[in-house]
């Protein structure tokens, strides 16, 4: 089935090539070579954007048995559990494994442990990858990887990455989000707080920022909007306020998407300002044919691949935001993708039948009683009947 | 993605498996497991370099020539959290002189000016020190290399923020409008200095003045025109159509011949607010009609991009009038 011929306009439409792009992302999880050293600290990153971008290309197959074990192995093994002494939480998911040694004295096993920590973006990722692959994360310790997440929430109510040595911005409020979505729990992490930091960050122009006055970002609008819906409470926002961020957001079209005024357009913005408008339902007010042709402008049409402008160098991360922009969009051939999560909806639903599972197998668990599903659906619904106030951009 | 440099053994590299002060180290290789995937094929220098890293670490090591080590490797990943992390318990375990720490770092911004950690890194040793004397010089001179470098203006307002170093701030704001017009970072910490001091409505009529003035020299201008709703609603309770003089002065711009989609857009939000608080029905109307014929000359002429926008801002209205 080919789909690169024309378009219902009879209009030639350049092709994405899906095969191409997968291959471009099999060779990321192999072998990489020694210029990309400076980005030893994030593997767990560039294997999340390389499985999940085989994913929404539907090409998940190509990844063989024994390589999809690899990755859940190697994930795994980046898994940080309590330290014995029990003195702080650093669970979660390494994104290298840099001070992971080789060595049977378990002294230094022990002094090297005192500096792996789980790192929030990593937690995320390596969570997302897992469903994608179709885990079913019973290797995971729900309970101490929020206590993890909790112990990285800052007084203002923003989270850090890690807990100590981590900047606390928007980003990690995101993942701190995304992780306790998936694992269906919210521990002790203060929804409240992580709310009141996201609305103080929305600027007088209203979009939102990194940081407390900071200046307003498309990235950072994405992180900001996905955790007001990751936490169910997306309705807290009134419609005002809701219309004033869309007409930030839609106005960061060019032909693709910038991610601040007067800044160059970047293929990644197409999945940013894309996923934003898709939460806040209004991505179809925006120019898909636009959109479309710059993305395939920043297609690599020899070895696969999108980089974020045209004629510059692909890498994983353009890749994989690149195809969820284009799957917004409905391109044929791309599965659909879960604009909060930015994984497929097919990994999407794997997670809401595991939290079904999860549900079923423990009325009696001791975090089941806190929130369940049925009642964070139906907060989600709930977004008419709000009574706040115009929400104060600062 | 960027390249990390200096992977190959120069001339003047000597492995720290031949240097004599390290003999007594026994490098510790790492465990990525028994089949690790996105494997870096590391040169032997990064490796080894990282090798010796790891011992350290699980030696508990804090010494000079630990922390000598530690630049090395963030030469090689200056991305690694854990380096850093591990730099900063040696520079407080040796009393180190931070101040060297700081020469240090500011050479390290220069080349990696988009790096979350060094500037985080930076932060904390300010902290440490208590002083921020070189953070305005250190921020201005990475916003001279790129004047929107989120990084330099995170760490500057921060700065600004913890140490009160606001005095000089506008000069410098109004300094780098002038460069750079559609700088939008300048224009968001031109709202960030004014606020601290208090949007006043005289500081507000200056400001209304301020913009007015640089939008007359660009009339496209997205910054501008986003910092004159930002200060108007600020002060109006979240509208814009109270300022007579700034209703006067787009209307002037419009009557002129100027279609800036900005302006037209400052103009439908205008009228949609006064539409919704005209009591008079007939006046509601002629409102009304300013919006769609506003919102259908964008979606057909002069914003063909967002014309699926303008077109539901007018259904928008439509719906809310019927509602009333
Ligand atoms: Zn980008």
């Amino acid at each position: 089935m080919s789909h690169d011929a024309v378009n219902i306009e009879g209009i030639k439409r350049e092709p994405v090539l899906m095969h191409k792009h997968a291959k471009f992302c099999i060779r990321f999880l192999n072998l990489l070579p020694a210029r990309l050293a400076s980005h030893d600290s994030t593997r767990g990153a560039i294997a999340f954007f390389a499985v999940c971008g085989l994913d929404v290309l539907k090409s998940l197959s190509l990844l063989s048995n024994q390589m999809q074990k690899d990755v859940i192995e190697w994930i795994y093994g980046g898994l940080v559990t309590s330290l014995e002494d029990g003195q702080q939480s650093c669970c979660g998911f390494q994104g290298s494994r840099c001070v992971n040694i080789i060595s049977n004295d378990e002294q230094l096993q022990a002094n090297a442990k005192c500096y792996q920590w789980g790192h929030l973006a990593m937690t995320y990722t390596g969570i997302g990858l897992l469903a994608t692959l179709g885990d079913d994360l019973s290797r995971l310790d729900r309970k101490s990887i929020v206590d993890g997440v909790a112990a990285v929430q800052r007084p203002d109510g923003s989270f850090s990455a890690s807990i100590d040595g981590s900047e606390n911005d928007m980003r990690f409020v995101f993942c701190a989000a995304a992780i306790c979505h998936m694992l269906d729990y919210w521990g002790n992490v203060d929804k409240e707080k992580m709310y009141q930091f996201i609305i103080s960050c929305i600027r007088y122009d209203n979009g939102f920022s990194q940081y407390l006055e900071g200046e307003a970002h498309g990235g950072t609008s994405f992180c900001a909007l996905a955790a007001l819906e990751l936490s169910g409470q997306l309705h807290r926002l009134d419609e005002d306020t809701k219309e004033n961020i869309k007409r930030w957001l839609i106005f960061r079209q060019v032909n693709g998407f910038q991610g601040r005024p007067n800044k160059m357009v970047d293929t990644c913005y197409s999945f940013w300002i894309g996923a934003a408008l898709r939460i806040l339902g209004a991505f179809e007010l925006t120019d898909y044919e636009e959109n479309r042709a710059y993305l395939m402008e920043t297609q690599d049409n020899i070895v696969g691949g999108f980089s974020k402008w045209p004629q510059s160098t692909t890498d994983p991360f353009h890749t994989y935001l690149g195809l969820c922009g284009l799957s917004f969009m409905n391109e044929p051939g791309l599965a659909e993708v879960k604009p909060s999560l930015n994984m497929s909806m097919r990994a999407y639903n794997h997670l809401k039948h595991l939290h079904a599972q999860w549900q079923a197998e423990s009325t009696d668990d001791k975090f089941a009683t806190k929130e369940t599903p049925a009642s964070k659906l139906n907060s989600d619904d709930k977004s008419t009947s709000d009574t706040s106030p115009l929400i104060k951009a600062q | 993605m960027s390249d990390s440099d200096s992977d190959d053994w120069s001339e003047e590299w000597i492995p720290y498996s031949q240097r004599a002060e390290w003999a007594d180290v026994v490098p510790l290789a790492q465990d990525d497991g028994e089949r690790p995937i996105v494997a870096i094929a590391y040169s032997p220098k990064f490796r080894e370099v990282f090798d010796y890293f790891r011992a350290i670490i699980a030696h508990k090591e804090k010494s000079p020539r630990a922390l000598e080590l530690t630049a090395d490797a963030l030469q090689l990943n200056p991305a690694n959290y854990t380096v850093w992390q591990y730099r900063r318990d040696i520079l407080r375990a040796l009393g180190s002189d931070l101040y060297e720490e700081l020469d240090y770092l500011e050479e390290v911004i220069r080349d990696n000016a988009k790096n979350y950690q060094v500037w985080h890194h930076r932060r904390v040793i300010v902290e440490m020190l208590n002083n921020p004397s070189k953070e305005l010089e250190l921020t201005e001179v990475a916003l001279e290399r790129d004047n929107k470098n989120y990084h330099a203006w995170q760490h500057r307002q921060w700065a600004i923020k913890a140490f009160d170093l606001y005095e000089n701030e506008l000069t410098f704001v109004d300094r780098l409008i002038a460069e750079d017009i559609r700088n939008n970072s300048a224009w968001n910490q031109r709202f960030f200095v004014l606020k601290h001091f208090g949007l006043t409505p005289e500081v507000v009529q200056r400001e209304i003045q301020y913009t007015m003035n640089r939008i007359r020299v660009v009339k496209n201008n997205e910054s501008a025109w986003n910092y004159l709703g930002g200060i108007l609603r600020h002060g109006d309770h979240g509208t814009v159509n109270r300022n007579v003089e700034v209703i006067s002065f787009c209307e002037e711009l419009y009557a002129s011949g100027v279609r800036s989609p900005y302006l037209l857009a400052f103009l439908i939000d205008l009228y949609k607010e006064q539409c919704l608080q005209q009591t008079n029905e007939a006046d509601a109307e002629v409102l009304s009609k300013k919006v769609y014929n506003l919102c259908s000359d964008m979606s057909k002429n002069h914003d063909v991009v967002r014309r699926k926008y303008w077109q539901y801002v007018a259904d928008q209205l439509k719906l809310k009038l019927s509602e009333k």
